[in-house]
């Protein structure tokens, strides 16, 4: 006879232990396959034309023709949201990219190297963090003038240095471990050991800080556009269409609310999918 | 059935637990008592399941594993395995210590000694009259400081420190020697005796070693894959084994009189040769590290705002040589010095001053202590070894074949190349290491300790593998160890080395038969050996 221990005791401490962890997690994962699906094939999607008035202005969600209603003068919020997550979601993603391999590349070269190089690198990466990000992004972005590409280019600029911090901490840690120095033994060229025996060792902590960036980086963009400063209307943004119509939030909740909720959905999917990816990730010893 | 003299008792106790997802039988019907003021000594190579028995006896079974049991584990009339949280904490306040493999991670690094004592003894007078019975010098002072800034040894006797503060009824301790120097090891096992004559308290005491239990146990347990094989008086377990798995677990056992190898016989001869120039040559060696003496114990120096740093040498003015074929262990306990030596001559740290020359190709090569880190956890073996072939023009196919024979020159079949670090087992890890550092023959082998996280067995074919290894190639070795056992088996000399210094050098079996320092007699001294029968 097996008895089980007392309940209170097998209790897992935390949701990685429990059966349901790994299908959850993949679920996660598939969600933001499926936005960033979603996103690319937007203007495919889209029933109607975002810039066009298509209907009676202000109609409510599930409206005839118009799943989530119509704005103020008559565009169709369902395409004008799908249009505004594709700006957001793959400028989100553009950003994080660009700011994981600017701050990849410095990084581990300043992890690996050390001495002089890693001192300079490091200094530069400290002369970017000490700058209020999103202030100098504004600024950025004010130089340049408004638009969308600019404001990616402003936002990348403040965002690369965090990677290279994090990333530069990793490479350090694993450079001390006996098996770089083992490799170095063995006689393995520079470019070798760093890409070979470092690089892949720092891929999950980059994977699981880039996925649960990409979340504070729509956030960051919409509130940007919110400002005025990002993508320039009649172009659906949705941070700017909130900013918009927030005055219509008590008479016509739909108009402001359905950007607004796109971006909050948007973000708790980035970083609900950065968790996941962390959990399915194998712990590194 | 419980006799009254047994302070915990274990019945008829199968146990198993879910690991990387698979549930897995580790113990299977053990039974046995402790006795009141007794010592039991639990022996078993590592996965036999005695790390756990003791934490089924603490009631800490980490329920993350899914615990199932069946039996009963009491402890004084509690049973550990179903009683609530409360009563668990009661059993464990008031008849349980513990102490145990590695203080460093057992005591709390953000709480000084004092506090942590104190959360048992609530009375500092008291602190400090149990620091003093466990052999701490200046008790009242070291209640200040963070266990950071003891020495293992010391760490330990803090933690027997606490062990004892509740005055229990058991003290489990889980490899409580491991860590530490045979020296230390010495001390401790003669505290724990003082601890049972004092207190009245029974020990349990786990080790790999049947010679730390034959020294303080009274009886002895041995546990092999979960199952108890055999119990009895200590004496008689360990001079009259019943069980096979004791009699192998006493052969595997490395002691001062193994047989040495008949191959090198001549090898005490060719260090004295000069006609050929020497492999190594360590001249006036040192390497220092400025340290930061901030508080540290023993200080009577104010600490100023200024530099305050010091300098202390790891290595202070070594000089050796070391002849084509020939193998130098390096014995000394930790601290001396003899790993960052091993690593100035790997090229892997500056010396501070003096020179390492090495003479023929190959360059350096060296066998970690532990394989599973030297090996890149996310490339095969495969990879690993071919990547000492890059140099070389080789084609795919010839790197394959080279590979596969270096796999096979220790003994590890070709499929091992396509399986990762964290597939294999330790003593396969060590041999891929080894394959590695030999496929090329170097200029020198450099060892350190490689067979120190292996278990008995697995060493003792880990140490012939480098000796066959070593005569076929005809390698020079450089061999740290902390084991004068291994080092009487493993080297040609032995140089003993102390606080940076070599303080003796010396043909092996005169270093060991007949030591000329009062340092290397103590080493000796400590070593656990088993003695026979007075009568044999």
């Amino acid at each position: 006879m097996t008895t089980l221990l007392p309940k209170s005791r097998i209790r897992p401490i935390a949701v990685g232990g429990s059966k349901l962890a790994r299908p959850v997690a993949w679920g996660l994962i598939g969600l933001l396959i499926l936005v960033t699906l979603v996103a690319v094939f937007a203007k495919v999607l889209a029933p109607d034309n975002p810039i066009q008035p298509v209907g009676e202005p202000n109609l409510p969600p599930l409206a005839a023709g118009h799943l989530l209603g119509t704005d103020q003068i008559g565009r169709d919020l369902l395409s004008r949201t799908l249009i505004g997550v594709q700006a957001s979601w793959l400028s989100a993603l553009a950003v994080v990219a660009g700011g994981l391999l600017v701050g990849g590349i410095v990084g581990l070269i300043a992890g690996a190297t050390g001495g002089w190089v890693d001192t300079v690198l490091m200094r530069v990466t400290d002369l970017f963090l000490a700058l209020p990000g999103a202030l100098v992004a504004i600024a950025i972005v004010a130089a340049l003038g408004s638009g969308l590409t600019n404001t990616l280019i402003g936002v990348s600029i403040v965002w690369w240095p965090y990677y290279a911090r994090i990333l530069r901490g990793e490479v350090k840690a694993l450079a001390a471990r006996p098996h770089v120095e083992a490799a170095r033994l063995s006689g393995v060229s520079r470019t070798r050991l760093l890409t070979r025996h470092l690089l892949p060792g720092v891929v999950p902590t980059a994977i699981v800080t880039a996925s649960l960036d990409i979340g504070n980086v729509v956030l960051l963009l919409a509130a940007l556009s919110f400002l005025g400063l990002g993508q320039q209307a009649p172009a659906p943004e949705l941070g700017a269409d909130t900013a918009r119509t927030l005055s219509q939030l008590l008479s016509q909740w739909w108009v402001p609310g359905v950007p607004g909720l796109a971006v909050l959905v948007l973000s708790l999917i980035a970083n609900l999918g950065g968790d996941a990816v962390r959990n399915l990730l194998p712990v590194r010893r | 059935m419980t006799t009254p003299a047994a302070v915990a008792s274990i019945t008829d106790f199968s146990l198993s637990l879910v690991r990387n997802g698979t549930r897995s039988s580790v113990l299977n019907r053990v039974s046995f008592d402790i006795r009141a003021g007794e010592i039991l000594g639990l022996v078993g190579e590592s996965g036999s399941g005695k790390s756990v028995l003791a934490l089924s006896l603490l009631g800490l079974l980490p329920p993350t594993s899914h615990p199932q049991a069946v039996g009963s584990v009491t402890v004084s009339g509690v049973d550990m395995l179903r009683a609530d949280q409360a009563e668990l904490r009661r059993v464990r306040r008031d008849v349980l210590g513990a102490i145990f493999q590695d203080p460093m991670t057992s005591l709390n690094p953000t709480m000084r000694i004092g506090r942590q004592i104190g959360e048992v003894t609530h009375d500092d007078a008291e602190s400090v009259r149990l620091l003093e019975t466990v052999g701490v010098r200046d008790a009242a002072l070291r209640l200040r400081v963070y266990p950071h800034e003891l020495s293992g040894g010391l760490r330990q006797r803090v933690m027997a420190a606490i062990a004892v503060a509740g005055r229990p009824g058991l003290i489990v301790a889980d490899e409580p020697t491991t860590a530490l120097d045979v020296t230390v090891q010495a001390q401790l096992l003669d505290l724990l005796r003082e601890l049972r004559a004092d207190f009245g308290c029974s020990v349990l005491l786990i080790t790999h070693d049947l010679g730390v239990a034959d020294q303080i146990a009274d009886r002895l347990a041995v546990l092999h894959h979960g199952e108890l094989v055999e119990l009895g008086p200590a004496a008689d377990v360990v001079r009259h084994p019943q069980h096979d798995y004791t009699t192998s677990l006493l052969a595997a056992r490395l002691t001062l009189g193994m047989e040495r190898d008949g191959r090198f016989a001549g090898g005490e001869k060719i260090s004295g040769a000069t006609d050929v120039g020497p492999a190594v040559r360590i001249t006036g060696l040192r390497r220092t590290f400025a340290v930061r003496r901030g508080r540290a114990f023993g200080s009577t120096r104010r600490r100023g705002r200024g530099n305050d740093a010091q300098e202390i040498a790891a290595v202070d003015g070594v000089d050796l040589t070391i002849a084509p074929g020939e193998a130098l262990a390096i014995v000394g306990e930790s601290g001396s010095g003899k790993t960052t030596l091993l690593r100035i001559v790997a090229g892997l740290e500056q010396p501070t001053s003096g020179s390492v020359t090495l003479a023929g190709s190959g360059g350096p090569q060296m066998v970690f202590q532990d394989a599973g880190s030297s090996l890149t956890p996310w490339l095969s073996v495969g990879e690993t070894l071919g990547e000492r072939l890059l140099r070389q023009d080789l084609s795919k196919s010839e790197i394959g074949q080279r590979v596969i024979a270096a796999l096979a020159a220790v003994d590890l079949p070709p499929e091992v190349a396509r399986a990762r670090p964290g597939e294999l087992s330790g003593g396969q890890r060590q041999r891929v290491a080894l394959a590695r550092a030999t496929m090329i023959p170097p200029a020198v082998l450099l060892c350190d300790e490689p067979t120190s996280a292996l278990d008995a067995s697995l060493a003792k074919n880990m140490l012939a593998l480098i000796r066959d290894l070593r005569a076929r190639l005809g390698m020079t070795v450089l061999f740290v160890t902390h084991d004068l056992a291994v080092a009487r088996l493993m080297g040609d000399r032995i140089a003993v080395m102390r606080a940076g210094r070599v303080v003796e050098v010396g043909p092996a079996e005169q270093v060991v038969s007949s030591p000329r320092e009062p340092y290397t007699k103590a080493l000796l001294a400590a070593v656990p050996e088993i003695v026979e029968d007075a009568a044999s």
